[in-house]
């Protein structure tokens, strides 16, 4: 029989890291994100995983990456100002390709902001918010259902692929509670990384794979590896050499290319014959699905575009969808964030903005009004 | 001995702190007092702790004005410790001392000049025999050793005690008296019986010398193994700090012409390690190799 | 008190990465030396490489990592007892010591450092106090002695300075202690005492910046300082002694707290088998 329950989206995301394997979380309390702290250290000791409070946001996401350099699966979550502070270690993470996985649950920003109102103002700071050129994945559940899914494959990426994956929900769907069918949700098979298993004489923790993510080396397995933030030839040791610098760099980039196919996900609904496309993204995109519902039954043809990974932004899955529209609407909790990306990408096309930062979400009686205006 | 027409009787006793110098003068003295005699006993202890020079002038005849003896007037050199003898000897009188002394040997800390592991300490030279030759009349004997036989180090100075009874003019029963109430009482019985040791050894003669008394703890080998010292220096790693030059206790390494360092005075060099120790660059191996004695 | 279980004479070529060598320290860097101390430490514990978790932040003491022939982390500024925390907690086989500066773990890091001594998780701090921020170029730092001149403070320093030690003690680390380079075989004891003792242990390791530091204070070259350092220095043997005029000998060396607080790890995994159903 199927197991329906009632869950909270952040809830959710919490019992999906534990599907997934994770045994190590890391975390600090904030608004509205510390319902998912409260279900890691509710279910982390019953599967004999370890969970610890830490002393801030910053030490959080340390402690999460240490253990994730001693070979386990590890998360963290957290919102706004506490995103900011993730940062730093964030890049860290990314540079020296550790796994782990971070819960964003966006609030009203910035600095304190509105604390228990939401937002999608972390879009940017998701893909650019620490410092440098970086790889990193960020992943964008919009149901209850999809909180779980996606942290789900939010581990399964991490480790695959050795950069660090952002789920990214905004307040609405983190406090939300829906009825969900965990049996049909449970993961059918557990992602890992890979570990080094070769002769450790020679060995290079950065070495360039054919698919280019090195095996792990697990700390006691005998490589006695060095792990540093500062740019790092497949040795494992900093070099500022320029051309070897750059391959460096490069390569942690140009694998999220080479695994494209693994990363994208998108839900397109409607958009075949679509003079209208909204693309949008978490709660706006729901307003948008209802939007493109009472579009089409006052006979506008209207569709959806809905990523589910945000970054890397599905660039051909976009223009696949919009390749018939007329206009694209790109309704979001900020001031226009994720339309500079749209706008970029569909040059030719007239892409046209719905922000709204009041602390409310975007409804669809809005975006349908923003629609008639764009195609006036 | 006859007593002296001319003023006191003068014993002088030396020896190193935490011997007994103290403890025998009292002995004598108390002996003396019982005698009626007015006694003077003098010393110098304290400064030196365990280990540095002491001496105790003891004076004593039917009246006494100073408390020191003049040099060459002493009547007995009574020694705990063979340098310390050599050190006093010239108090002794030429033609009327006695010499008596322990051929234990205490090297002080300050006598290890030469500071190569296992090396010997500057220590006297002259062999008991040697010294002999040149005194009136006197007794070189391991009353350690003595001691030791009789199952306790401590006595070592009743021994020499019993040695000086001999040349004083006092009974048998009236120095075992006094050692009697000195000692604590369970040793009693070896005192007494240090104390016949050391009177018969004394009494074969004018002069004797313990021909097999060795000495103890004198040489170096007996503490430390004696190495070979190879000193390495890894010169790419070197960036010449100088720290190895300023802290090494030899002063045997320098830097080149190039600022990197150098052994130049292998010979001084002991193999203590400091400069390896302290190399913040890993540059400098020490590697000490254990000489094998040849077996005897 | 662990004695020694490593008969073997220690070697540091065994346990540092000879194609890293020579390390970037400047000449007469006192991080070297304590370095070969806390290596010397490992050794005569008998700990198996492998099982070495060295982690440390950003500076000069953060590069020393690179050189060790272990599982070696160089993590970010101020964090890496954080880092250090999640390693320990996921990995209670490995042995993990942190090697940090006096600004990495008292400015930057601060509040790690107290918590890490609040939760007593076993691991090795060695921090190394040389008084400046050298990699950067020799700013004040929050242990940089009243008057000094450092880049940031160039009529002389007006803050007053960090008692690491202390501040460790009151925060409840399970093993505190202070050396000075000079004292290398008791910098080594130390050493192995902290990392043998179980609980959060805390070593302030005096040190001296001789190029940045010191030219700017006119404090000699390395030996200079590191003699002065130990002139200053109070051992045990001294604490009850009464001060020397112009001889303060005002800092405390030797172990200066150690107790028998639960270790964290061990706690938490009690807690979990006791949910578990497993054990008491």
């Amino acid at each position: 029989m199927a197991k329906r329950i009632n869950l909270q989206g952040n809830q959710a995301c919490a019992l999906g890291a534990i599907a997934a394997g994770c045994t190590f979380y890391a975390g600090y309390p904030i608004t509205p994100s510390s319902e998912v702290a409260e279900a890691m250290a509710r279910e982390l000791p019953k599967i004999g995983g370890t969970f610890i409070q830490m002393e801030d946001e910053i030490a959080s996401m340390g402690a999460a990456i240490g253990a994730s350099m001693g070979g386990l699966k590890v998360m963290t979550a957290t919102s706004g100002p506490g995103f900011s502070l993730k940062q730093e270690n964030l890049g860290y993470a990314s540079g020296a390709e550790i796994p782990c996985v971070i819960i964003n649950v966006m609030r009203g920003g910035p600095s304190t902001g509105m604390p228990t109102r939401p937002a999608q103002g972390d879009i940017m700071q998701a893909r650019w918010g620490t410092h440098g050129d970086h790889a990193i994945i960020v992943l964008t559940p919009a149901s209850v259902a999809e909180c779980y899914s996606e942290t789900v494959r939010a581990f399964e990426l991490t480790e695959r692929l050795r950069v660090p994956v952002v789920v990214l929900i905004d307040e609405v769907i983190g406090h939300l509670v829906e009825t969900v069918d965990l049996d049909a949700l449970k993961p059918s098979r557990l992602v890992t990384r890979k570990f080094a298993d070769g002769p450790a004489e020679g060995f290079e923790p950065y070495a360039v794979t054919d698919d280019m993510v090195p095996p792990f080396p697990r700390p006691g397995d005998g490589y006695r590896s060095h792990t540093t933030g500062l740019t790092h030839l497949p040795s494992g040791f900093p070099t500022q050499n320029p051309s070897k610098a750059e391959a460096a760099l490069v390569r942690t980039t140009d694998k999220l290319d080479l695994h494209a196919d693994l990363i994208e996900a998108v839900e397109v609904a409607e958009c075949d014959d679509a003079d209208v496309v909204i693309a949008s993204v978490g709660i706006s995109a729901r307003a948008g699905q209802a939007a493109v519902a009472d579009l089409r039954s006052k006979g506008v043809k209207a569709g959806l575009f809905r990523p589910k990974t945000l970054w890397p932004f599905p660039e051909a899955a976009l223009k696949a969808a919009t390749k018939g529209a007329k206009a694209v609407v790109v309704p979001e909790m900020n001031q226009g964030q994720m339309v500079l990306e749209v706008e970029r990408l569909l040059k030719n096309k007239s892409v046209h903005g719905l922000g709204k930062i009041d602390g409310e979400a975007i409804t669809p009686a809005e975006i349908v009004t923003r629609v008639t205006e764009v195609l006036a | 001995m006859a007593e002296k027409k001319n003023g006191p009787t003068n014993v002088l006793i030396v020896g190193v702190g935490g011997q007994g110098v103290i403890m025998v003068s009292k002995v004598l003295a108390m002996l003396c007092q019982n005698h009626g005699y007015e006694v003077k006993q003098s010393e110098v202890h304290g400064m030196a702790k365990r280990g540095g020079g002491v001496f105790s002038h003891v004076r004593f005849g039917s009246s006494v004005w100073s408390p020191t003896i003049p040099v060459g007037e002493a009547d007995v050199l009574v020694a705990l410790e063979w340098a310390e003898a050599l050190r006093w000897i010239n108090y002794m009188n030429p033609q009327t001392g006695t010499f008596i002394a322990d051929t234990q040997k205490i090297v002080p800390p300050f006598a290890c000049r030469v500071r190569d592991r296992g090396a010997d300490a500057m220590y006297s030279e002259e062999t008991p025999a040697e010294i002999m030759e040149n005194v009136r009349a006197g007794y070189a004997m391991d009353a350690t050793s003595i001691a030791e036989d009789l199952g306790n180090l401590k006595a070592a100075n009743t021994v020499l005690l019993g040695a000086l009874s001999n040349s004083l003019e006092f009974s048998v029963d009236a120095w075992l008296e006094v050692i009697r109430s000195f000692v604590p009482p369970k040793s009693i019985d070896i005192n007494m019986e240090a104390f016949a040791k050391g009177r018969e050894w004394a009494q074969a003669g004018p002069k004797r010398v313990d021909e097999n008394a060795k000495g103890r703890g004198v040489s170096g080998r007996d503490l430390h193994k004696q190495v070979e010292t190879k000193l390495e220096i890894t010169e790419e790693w070197c960036k010449g700090c100088d720290i190895c030059v300023k802290m090494c206790p030899e002063r045997c390494l320098r830097l080149n012409d190039q600022l990197i360092s150098e052994l130049h005075k292998p010979d001084a060099c002991t193999g203590c390690r400091m400069c390896e120790w302290l190399c913040p660059d890993f540059a400098i191996k020490i590697t000490n190799t254990p000489i094998m004695e040849p077996a005897e | 008190m662990k004695d020694s279980v490593n008969e073997a004479e220690f070697q540091i070529n065994d346990y540092i990465r000879l194609d890293q060598m020579p390390h970037f320290l400047c000449p007469g860097c006192g991080h070297g030396i304590a370095l070969r101390a806390l290596l010397w430490a490992v050794h005569e514990l008998g700990i198996d490489k492998d099982k070495l978790a060295v982690v440390s932040g950003i500076g000069c003491s953060g590069r020393l990592s690179a050189y060790v022939d272990a599982n070696s982390f160089h993590t970010t500024h101020g964090r890496p007892l954080a880092f250090a925390t999640g390693l320990a907690l996921a990995r209670p086989d490995l042995h993990v010591i942190v090697i940090t500066g006096d600004g990495d773990s008292l400015a930057i890091g601060g509040n790690h450092l107290i918590h890490a001594c609040r939760r007593n998780l076993n691991m090795t701090c060695m921090m190394l106090n040389n008084e400046i921020y050298g990699m950067t170029g020799g700013q004040v730092s929050p242990t940089t002695t009243s008057n000094r001149y450092t880049t940031t403070t160039p009529a002389g320093n007006t803050e007053p300075v960090f008692d690491a030690c202390a501040l460790a003690t009151a925060a409840g680390a399970g093993f505190v202690g202070r050396e000075v380079t000079m004292q290398v075989t008791g910098l080594k004891n130390l050493l192995r005492d902290a990392i043998a003792h179980d609980g959060f242990s805390f070593v302030e390791v005096i040190s001296d910046c001789t190029e940045i530091y010191g030219r700017k204070n006119d404090l000699g070259v390395s030996p200079e300082m590191m003699l002065s350092q130990k002139a200053g220095m109070r051992p045990e043997a001294y604490r009850n002694t009464v001060d020397v005029p112009f001889k303060p000998n005002a800092l405390e060396c030797g172990m200066l707290a150690k107790n028998d607080r639960p270790e964290y790890g061990a706690t938490y995994r009690a807690m979990v088998d006791r949910i578990r159903g497993k054990g008491a």
